[in-house]
């Protein structure tokens, strides 16, 4: 096991921000951290890096207890924090030399490390750059290239993509894939649930501090009743058709705004199958249909009552 | 490390142009604001020549001998134009003598305002006559005492200086400044304290999650501050010396040396306000300026009767002030021959920034926090 967290509980006052929270990652999987915001991913990771104070549980890292002074321990963790820490007087290249040099001495492997994150996150091109004369974006690939540069073992990334462009955004998740294929072990935690579908392995939802759900994608989607989601595209529809369509076995819902019809379904096989059989029968004139599968957001949806976006 | 740390924070700090311009342009932009304020400041105590138009009405060689003793020599006392009554008359109206003496059977001084030239002049004849009286009266009864008799002056005071400078008052005003200099430093132990504290910034979490020691990083990144402070300083110290040409006096080691203990002193004390006081950095900004700024004003930086008035009514403010012990010591070490007022600041200095860097060691030595 990399990392290992048991029983963390922490409190800000009475605002239990931990709530008993336990949760392993294991080598060489991509781990998400999903929650709304405010509920408790970055005190978790805050934890776990020894940053903050916790009023019960235990964090191991690589097998032994983590602490402010395991220095053996923090040389193979790279961290990517929410908010960009780097120098606005050192341009692109100094920035990640500078963080760099704090985990890795020697100059001649340090500036082969240095060129490869720069590289590796797309800066090439920027590195006389100093940081205010870059985009959103792209600072925050700087930002994630000051925390990987010396290769580390562990990389956790504290929602990395948050106000990043789509083109960047992109490049982050295929990079965060990339450094996992060359061995890393990478701790994300995000409220994108797209995001964390999209990259992590395993995944555990996070609400007021506590676990609620923990998995891979599929894992997850199957501990919940709801099914597929069709909506269909018809030209004039009644009423009364439409309570037909609700009152279908394994229909669970159904709203319709303009000429578009959204069918919730209960899981079972041939629910769309059924909703087109239906239409015929009606003889409704519809042109496009699709059907989707459900999402974490219909995940955290049933489990805690709310999105997950909140 | 240390050479990792201590070079990227010289790089960092020298790039940031807003500390720069605090810490080194605003002092020398005020110093030369002084020296073009105060430069005749000196220059109302010293003594000038006095011109003295004579007007000759009867011949007085004795008089005349006494005359000519007065303006003769390195440092004569007046200066004589020997001239007619109608022109020594518009010489007084034009203002270009302070006086006319009239020499005849006994001697007479005109003047047209009063002032310490006219003044001297008055006591020089006052001085004059009476000797000349007391003298005739004695050759009168016994011309032979008169031959033995030693006419300097009697001195019953010793004059003992306390110091072996010569008095400008200018000078104050510039020691108050690098005080001033000195104490902006503590922009800098902000900045120190706020990269190695990580709930005060972003970068200080990251650096608190590498796997270094962070009182050594710490102590590492405060040395590059306190390398660019000293040479910040010696860069005021060349300008006020070199371009402005302020007599420092020949005690330039010590000089330097109060330099380190002040610099030291303000980085110090820039550490304290970071991580005593809570808020965020505007707010300690915002308190280091005003705590700087009245620190040199109690010390006389604008006006140097405060000095003064603090030394009158709240002496113990004098010791409480650092900016003002650094000051004094600057005082101190060109006008006074002796070191113990020199020595009592020093030591009040060096016990602050005991007691600066001893409270700051105290919070940033924590290695957890209750949050970032």
């Amino acid at each position: 096991m990399i990392l290992e967290a048991n029983n963390l509980v922490k409190r800000y006052g009475d605002l239990v921000a931990l709530d008993h929270l336990s949760l392993e990652v294991k080598k060489g999987e991509i781990f998400g951290l999903l929650g709304p915001n405010g509920s408790g991913k970055t005190t978790a990771i805050n934890c776990i890096l020894s940053l903050i104070k916790y009023d019960k549980g235990d964090i191991h890292v690589f097998g032994r207890p983590m602490a402010p002074d395991a220095y053996d321990l923090k040389k193979d963790i790279g961290v990517v924090m929410q908010d960009v820490a780097v120098f606005n007087e050192l341009t692109v290249y100094e920035n990640v030399d500078y963080f760099c040099g704090l985990y890795v001495p020697d100059k001649q492997t340090r500036k082969q490390l240095v060129e490869e994150a720069i590289d590796f996150v797309g800066l090439s091109d920027y590195r006389k750059f100093y940081p205010k004369k870059l985009s959103g974006g792209l600072l925050r690939r700087l930002n994630i290239a000051c925390g990987i540069a010396h290769k580390p073992k562990l990389i956790i990334l504290d929602e990395p993509t948050v106000a990043v462009d789509p083109q960047s955004r992109n490049r982050i998740l295929e990079g965060i894939v990339a450094l996992n294929r060359q061995g890393a072990t990478i701790v994300y935690t995000s409220h994108y649930m797209e995001e964390v579908e999209k990259i992590c392995s395993r995944i555990m939802i996070i609400d007021k501090g506590r676990s609620i759900a923990e998995g891979t994608k599929d894992d997850l989607k199957k501990m919940i009743s709801l099914g597929e989601k069709i909506t269909v595209e018809v030209f004039g529809i009644s009423e009364e058709q439409l309570e037909k369509l609700e009152n279908l076995p394994h229909i669970s819902t159904v709203t319709c705004e303009g000429n578009l019809v959204e069918i919730r379904s209960h899981k079972s096989k041939n629910n769309l199958e059924k909703v087109l059989e239906f239409i015929k029968s009606e003889n409704i004139s519809f042109g496009r249909i699709y059907s989707e599968l459900p999402t974490l957001n219909d995940v955290f949806l049933e489990i805690t009552g709310k999105e997950l976006r909140d | 490390m240390f050479r990792h740390i201590f070079a990227y924070r010289l790089k960092v700090l020298l790039r940031d142009k807003t500390m720069i311009f605090w810490t080194m342009i605003f002092p020398i932009a005020l110093a030369t604001f002084f020296n073009l304020a105060f430069g005749g400041l000196g220059e109302s105590g010293s003594f000038n020549v006095i011109d003295v138009a004579l007007v000759e009405t009867q011949p007085n060689p004795q008089f005349m001998s006494v005359l000519d003793m007065m303006t003769a020599g390195e440092t004569p006392l007046f200066a004589l134009q020997k001239v007619t009554a109608p022109r020594g008359e518009t010489l007084l109206a034009d203002g270009h003598v302070a006086g006319i003496i009239t020499v005849s059977e006994s001697m007479s001084l005109k003047v047209n305002q009063s002032g310490i030239r006219q003044s001297i002049l008055k006591v020089f004849l006052d001085r004059y006559a009476h000797t000349t009286r007391t003298a005739g009266r004695i050759a009168a009864e016994d011309p032979q005492v008169l031959m033995e008799m030693d006419f300097t002056p009697v001195v019953f005071t010793e004059e003992r200086p306390v110091s072996h400078a010569e008095m400008d008052i200018k000078l104050s005003y510039f020691y108050a400044l690098i005080a001033m200099a000195c104490f902006y430093g503590s922009f800098f132990g902000m900045e120190e304290v706020n990269l190695i504290q990580a709930n005060l910034s972003k970068r200080a979490a990251r650096l608190n999650m590498a796997p270094l020691h962070k009182l050594k990083a710490f102590l590492y990144s405060s040395l590059a501050s306190y390398s660019i402070l000293i040479v910040e300083m010696m860069l005021l110290m060349a300008y006020l010396v070199l371009i402005l040409k302020i007599d420092f006096g020949n005690q330039i080691g010590w000089v330097i040396f109060t330099i380190f203990v002040g610099s030291l002193t303000g980085i110090s004390f820039g550490g304290f306000i970071a991580s005593m006081v809570k808020g965020d950095e505007n707010v300690k900004t915002g308190l280091l300026i005003g705590a700087t700024m009245a620190g040199s004003f109690l010390a006389g930086m604008m006006f140097q009767n405060v000095k003064h008035l603090v030394q009158l009514k709240a002496p113990i403010l004098q010791y409480l002030n650092p900016v003002n012990l650094l000051a004094d010591a600057f005082y101190a070490l060109y006008f006074f021959n002796t070191c113990k007022r020199y020595l009592i600041n020093i030591a009040g200095l060096l016990v602050f920034a005991v007691v600066f860097a001893g409270s700051t060691y105290l919070v940033v030595r924590r290695r957890k926090y209750a949050s970032v």
